[in-house]
């Protein structure tokens, strides 16, 4: 279920016997792996230049990335990509702030998980992003209605994997914490949230994903600035090398968030199994 | 995900009575949303074109449904996810298998599936209407790219996941190269392929809303939004609830098949 | 040992008194009687070991003497008075040494320090020393994660030493263990039993390492749980590898042995 086990280079790499291998098979991996890409990025580059590709459909690589470098040269690329993390930050930790607390106290109380267990596996499969012409009625087309929009979309994944990580914790390192003499409320925070600790990260991991594609829609249908915004008003105008600069900014700033977050599970969880294989 | 999964109901009696008597019990915080909704409009604080009538809602969803208009886009819009999704779950298992059995394969898709695994989908939208137009082969299309990378990367990790000693057993037992793959790996892996399979669904439903919200002339997504811009916001509303209920719908009869496939676990 | 048992008696406001204590599971009325009206007086710096086929409550016994849960009917007395929930007089070691996985070693004895009030240089000295003691010098920075079955036992148990606690409870601390780690582990909570003179009241299902640890030994029976004998193991305090081969050593074992047995056939006629 976590997403964050993309790597398939390393997850569950397992000790298969591999016969042939005789160079050291990560620099291999590596050169191989890297190689794809710049293959990818040639094909891309010289199919559109010499014809094999429609360069309206898919312009030159080049082309797209000196409209990247004039763009960011202007500073347009820094305000669109700063609204749009602004935006989906801003949601997702709204979200965090409130469905991790919220997971907890459901955990713990039983007239809070009656109000709240049955609303949030009703909302957990809804698609979230319907709701948004409402947000519009409610909040305006600005940054609210948008913020608004992704924390709504980043609820449900955080608040369900906090409730299900905190639910049913392991009750021995509970015990010794009370034969310490540890008062409940310090256990709260000492023992049942690091425990629960890799299943809220999960939830997170889960979340921000989310949060960035509502974003982007939220954007492409009330306009203004922000990736979004600017990838729909080249699509408009037919511009596509303006479209395929915002693919390029949208790959770039989605692969840095996910692996930031990535970057924190492991630095969390130091700890844990899982971050030393 | 334990949030989500309903409460055991003791069974006693006529036990499927017992059971609707208990989901409905389960579910009445929903109902006490609605009661708050309806008294908050009631009090006149927020303002009847904000938070309409529920009565309203209600009548503009029959007229909606006896017309036909609803269940029309509701089958365009189902057709195109359902399309793209189909698609993406066929290939995407085909892709993760053969990731996991050749190392070429695997080097080769490994960069491609990192590079635009944390990509928003959505972004696509204006990429798929410059490939392919307003049409229902570019919503399709944006569906089966969204779904693709989670249905890949779960087959993958599940087939990875197999344990090796019953790969061993059954190749010494003579299976073939193709026979393991069809009786060993697809099913050890069938509980990492359905979990991206979930995933993937979720997917296919925020693109198809998506997609009809900003580029298109039917489905249940256009409807909302011309209904917005129309200002009919009972009937907005109304489609709003009626979409939420369908994906709500589909998670839940997909929970279901996954529970017939994965049988096996229980014992 | 006929003294020691009649001078017992008296020690009971320093040892640990237990008063026909029942207890049973599931739904009241109805439930499965895990312990059947069970009394048992533990003197001051005792090593005891509840010995008994699995099943027959001995680690329920043990957790209601921990506090950890509530005591149905009949009552347990320690020096602090009577036992209502769990505290730092009593400690506990749990076969899964539910250690803290996010806590470095040392940071996990710190942690039953830091809640036993000491003052943090103190706090300091003592998790050193109770590190060195349990021969984990060198890994105070590691994780559990990163240790040995053998050595997270040693660090949860170095954690409840720590804080000195009068009594120390140990659910079949060493019964993850491998048979060589467990012998050496056996020899080591010995030699700091007696050094540190503390009552301690050991679980386990092994009879040899119950001789090998005990002044005296309860066997339970399973279904409900009873005290079915009480044995004093008439043994030197000071013990080591070679008692192993002491026949006074073995006849014992033996003799436990078979009243252990009986009681494992019983509790398996029971149950057809």
């Amino acid at each position: 279920m976590t997403m964050s086990h993309v790597g398939p280079a390393t997850k569950g790499a397992a000790p298969a016997p591999a016969p042939r291998r005789h160079i050291a098979p990560r620099t291999v991996d590596t050169l191989v792996q890297v190689s794809v890409i710049v293959a990818l990025a040639a094909f891309w580059e010289f199919g559109a230049r010499f014809g094999a590709l429609n360069p309206f459909l898919l312009p030159p690589l080049s082309t797209v990335l000196v409209r990247l470098w004039t763009d960011l040269l202007s500073g347009v690329v820094l305000v669109d990509l700063g609204l749009t993390l602004y935006r989906a930050l801003s949601g997702f930790l709204i979200a965090a702030l409130i469905g991790i607390p919220l997971g907890i106290v459901m955990s713990r109380s039983k007239a809070v998980r009656w109000f709240f267990d049955p609303l949030i596996s009703v909302g957990f499969p809804m698609p979230k992003i319907a709701f948004l012409p409402i947000f519009i009625l409610w909040f305006d087309i600005y940054d609210t209605s948008k913020i608004i929009m992704v924390a709504f979309s980043c609820f449900f994944p955080i608040v369900a994997a906090t409730y299900a990580g905190t639910t049913a914790l392991d009750k021995w390192p509970i015990w010794s914490a009370r034969s310490f003499g540890a008062r409940e409320h310090e256990i709260l925070w000492e023992v049942h949230l690091p425990m629960a600790l890799p299943q809220i990260l999960t939830g997170l991991q889960v979340a921000l994903p989310v949060g960035m594609i509502t974003t982007v829609v939220t954007e492409m249908l009330m306009g203004g600035r922000g990736i979004g915004g600017a990838m729909i008003t080249a699509g408009r105008f037919a511009d596509s090398v303006g479209v395929f600069a915002g693919i390029v900014e949208v790959i770039i700033l989605g692969f840095v968030v996910v692996k930031s977050l990535e970057y924190l599970r492991a630095r969390l969880l130091i700890w844990h199994p899982e971050t030393r294989r | 995900m334990a949030a989500t999964a309903p409460a055991p109901m003791p069974s006693a009696g006529s036990p499927r009575l017992y059971h609707l008597a208990g989901t409905l019990l389960r579910y009445a915080p929903v109902a006490v949303l609605f009661i708050v909704w309806d008294l908050l409009g009631r009090t006149g604080l927020i303002s009847r074109q904000m938070l309409p009538d529920l009565a309203d809602i209600f009548s503009a969803f029959t007229t909606m449904l006896l017309s036909g208009d609803l269940l029309y886009n509701s089958a365009r819009s189902i057709s195109r996810a359902a399309t793209g999704l189909g698609l993406a779950v066929v290939i995407g298992i085909g892709a993760g298998l053969l990731m996991a059995s050749f190392r070429p394969v695997r080097l080769i898709v490994n960069p491609i599936v990192q590079l635009f695994y944390p990509m928003p989908k959505s972004a696509l939208i204006p990429v798929v209407m410059i490939w392919l137009g307003l049409g229902d082969s570019s919503k399709i299309l944006l569906i089966f790219l969204g779904c693709l990378l989670p249905v890949v990367v779960g087959t993958y990790n599940g087939a990875k996941g197999v344990n090796p000693f019953l790969l061993w057993s059954a190749a010494s037992l003579g299976a073939s190269r193709a026979q393991v793959m069809r009786e060993v790996v697809l099913p050890a892996a069938m509980p990492d392929i359905l979990n991206g399979c979930r995933t993937a669904l979720a997917f296919s439903f925020i693109l198809m809303v998506s997609s009809e919200f900003v580029i298109a002339t039917d489905g249940v997504g256009y409807m909302i939004s011309s209904l917005g811009d129309g200002g009919l916001y009972p009937a907005m509303f109304a489609a709003i609830f009626f979409v939420a209920a369908i994906g709500f719908a589909a998670d839940r009869l997909y929970a279901a098949l996954v529970r017939r496939l994965l049988r096996w676990r229980e014992a | 040992m006929r003294a020691a048992s009649a001078q017992r008696m008296e020690d009971a406001a320093t040892g640990i008194a237990i008063r026909n204590v029942s207890h049973s599971y599931g739904p009241a009325g109805h439930g499965v009687l895990a312990l059947d009206r069970i009394s048992l007086d533990i003197g001051d710096c005792e090593f005891h070991c509840l010995l008994g086929p699995s099943g027959c409550g001995k680690s329920t016994l043990l957790y209601l003497l921990g506090g950890f849960i509530p005591v149905q009917s009949g009552q347990i007395v320690t020096p602090k008075g009577v036992v209502t929930g769990p505290g730092p007089d009593r400690s506990i070691v749990f076969q899964n040494f539910a250690l803290f996985p996010w806590k470095t070693v040392r940071d996990n004895v710190l942690y039953g320090l830091k809640k036993a009030g000491f003052a943090a240089d103190e706090r300091a000295r003592r998790a050193q020393e109770y590190i060195d003691l349990v021969h984990l010098t060198g890994f105070e920075d590691s994780y559990p994660s990163q240790l040995s079955g053998g050595m997270q036992q040693r660090a949860a148990i170095a954690r409840t030493l720590a804080v000195d606690p009068r009594i120390l409870l140990m659910d079949e601390p060493f019964g993850a263990l491998d048979a060589q780690t467990r012998r050496v582990m056996q020899e080591e909570l010995r030699a700091i039993w007696r050094r540190s003179r503390k009552t301690v009241v050991f679980v386990t299902h092994d009879v040899q390492e119950a001789v090998f640890l005990a002044d005296r030994i309860s066997i339970m029976s399973a279904r409900p749980g009873r005290i079915e004998h009480i044995i004093d193991v008439d043994l030197p305090k000071d013990r080591g590898e070679e008692i192993l081969e002491d026949s006074q050593f073995i006849q014992l074992s033996e003799q436990i042995w078979r009243l252990v047995r009986e009681q494992a056939i019983a509790a398996t006629r029971g149950a057809h």
